[in-house]
């Protein structure tokens, strides 16, 4: 009598023990594998769901994206093209003037892949770049995620920042832009240069930048010698057209972005449900070993405990 | 002899000239037949673009102007105004009103109308458009004279009188 209660006490406490030998020897225990598999299924939930959003978003801001086009295609004579920064070593910036402001476009909401960390080494690139070439530059930087990388790098070239953009854009968020590129001093700068990425399709978006230049109204480079000007005063209206453009650049390139960024934050969500899945499925071996590991252990005590009840 | 030869260069580069001169002619009367390009774009919305057209009328902010094929190039500030396109072969032209904007002629007869916003005529509603006076008049009396919600009333009422205007009613 005093053998089977002692023998049922050990095996109560056995399991108990056994587990807490396999947790101290650094093997996670049955319920802890299953407290992980069930946060990894609830974090592939809503990875899915943030992938499925994103593709519906995406659908828009591809629709705004192809409006914006025709709408800025009257400003691609008068600021020349882009230039794509496919590899950074073989861009120069030799053709910027003296002094130059640099608008990057960034997100203000994370979870959107690489899309930010391009422009902000891009614009790290250039500063140093313009500056080792004797010229200056300032910053003003669109979207938050862009704040909180590029200040860490160069906080004393940032004049203003523009965060908590509501999407999706339209044309007054872009003219609110360009009157607070305007407050930042705009007009005294040699050049804008935006530099944004560029959507192409689902999967692939590069990084560009596009220089905007005051047109010159008189002396040698004067710009649009062989139009008349209405009303007739050409200085005022190429000043009106400058910020005009500036406007419209901002808002194609801001569209761009916004494209580039949504399509970007679905690849990602989709690596992460990939990646949550695969984790799901070795979690579940585990998990599956360690409890027929439990079982086997606890058939083993009934058994040999059987077996010295009997003798 | 080189006199001679001085006046037959001149005489070539006379006819050259003057080839010149007809072949442009030619190139003119071909696009005026064929009539102008047409760009008219909002940020959220291609009205037209590339399309052929007859005639344009401007709102100008010096004032309205017409555009037909080969006219002069040109850059203009739009101001609040009914703009006109006249298309080949009708007589009543389609009209829009725009608040603002640019329009620039090309020399290649390509007119690109940029605006931020313009609506087509019939689509503006004449209650709409007097409430909307009203307000911005009393927005404009109440405001401090000089400031900018004070140019902002402004500029509101002169888009909401020619908005009038345009479809006709007086305010």
């Amino acid at each position: 009598m005093a053998l089977r209660a002692s023998v049922q006490r050990v095996s109560r406490t056995l399991p108990r023990l056994m587990a807490q030998a396999g947790a101290a020897r650094g093997m996670a225990t049955e319920k802890q594998i299953f407290n992980q598999i069930q946060s990894t299924k609830n974090i592939k939930k809503i990875t899915s769901s943030m992938k499925m959003v994103s593709a519906a978003k995406l659908k828009g801001d591809e629709t705004r994206l192809e409006l914006a086009k025709p709408f800025n295609e009257w400003t691609n004579a008068l600021c020349g093209k882009p230039v794509h920064l496919d590899d950074l070593e073989n861009i120069t910036y030799e053709e910027l003037p003296q002094k130059t402001l640099i608008v990057p476009i960034t997100s203000d909401k994370g979870l959107c892949g690489g899309v930010n960390s391009f422009i902000s080494r891009s614009v790290r690139d250039a500063i140093g770049k313009i500056n080792a070439q004797g010229k200056e530059c300032d910053v003003v930087i669109i979207g938050d995620k862009g704040r909180s990388q590029m200040s860490r790098s160069f906080p004393e070239k940032i004049l203003r920042t523009a965060t908590d953009i509501q999407a999706p854009g339209n044309f007054n968020l872009a003219a609110a832009l360009s009157a607070e590129l305007t407050a930042a001093g705009a007009m005294n700068y040699d050049a804008v240069m935006i530099v944004y990425n560029s959507y192409v399709n689902a999967a692939v978006y590069h990084q560009y930048y596009k220089v905007i230049k005051p047109m010159a109204v008189e002396g040698e480079g004067e710009s649009m010698v062989e139009y008349e000007f209405e009303p007739d005063v050409k200085s005022e209206i190429m000043g009106d057209l400058y910020e005009y453009m500036l406007t419209s650049q901002i808002y194609y390139c801001f569209m761009d972005g916004a494209a580039a960024e949504q399509s970007s934050r679905m690849t990602a969500m989709e690596n992460a449900s990939k990646n949550a899945g695969e984790m799901i499925d070795t979690l579940t071996l585990q998990y599956n070993r360690a409890r027929q590991a439990r079982i086997t252990t606890e058939l083993i005590e009934i058994i040999s405990g059987a077996s010295a009840l009997e003798g | 002899m080189q006199r001679a030869i001085l006046r037959q260069i001149s005489t070539s580069s006379r006819s050259a000239m003057r080839r010149s001169f007809s072949s442009a002619a030619a190139a003119a009367e071909e696009s005026s037949t064929a009539g102008m390009t047409l760009n008219f774009n909002l940020p959220h919305e291609t009205i037209y673009s590339g399309a052929k057209v007859e005639q344009v009328i401007v709102p100008g902010a010096a004032g309205e102007y017409g555009v037909t094929a080969n006219h002069v190039p040109l850059v203009a500030q739009l101001k609040p105004g009914v703009l006109q396109i006249l298309h080949a072969g009708t007589n009543e032209p389609e009209k829009y009103f725009v608040a603002g904007g640019f329009s620039i002629t090309h020399p290649n007869s390509t007119t690109d109308i940029s605006c931020p916003e313009a609506v087509k005529l019939d689509d503006i509603d004449s209650t709409a458009v007097t409430s909307a006076y009203e307000a911005a008049k009393a927005a404009f009396s109440s405001a401090e004279a000089g400031s900018r919600a004070s140019a902002e009333a402004q500029i509101d009422m002169e888009v909401n009188k020619a908005m009038a205007a345009a479809i006709g009613i007086t305010l």
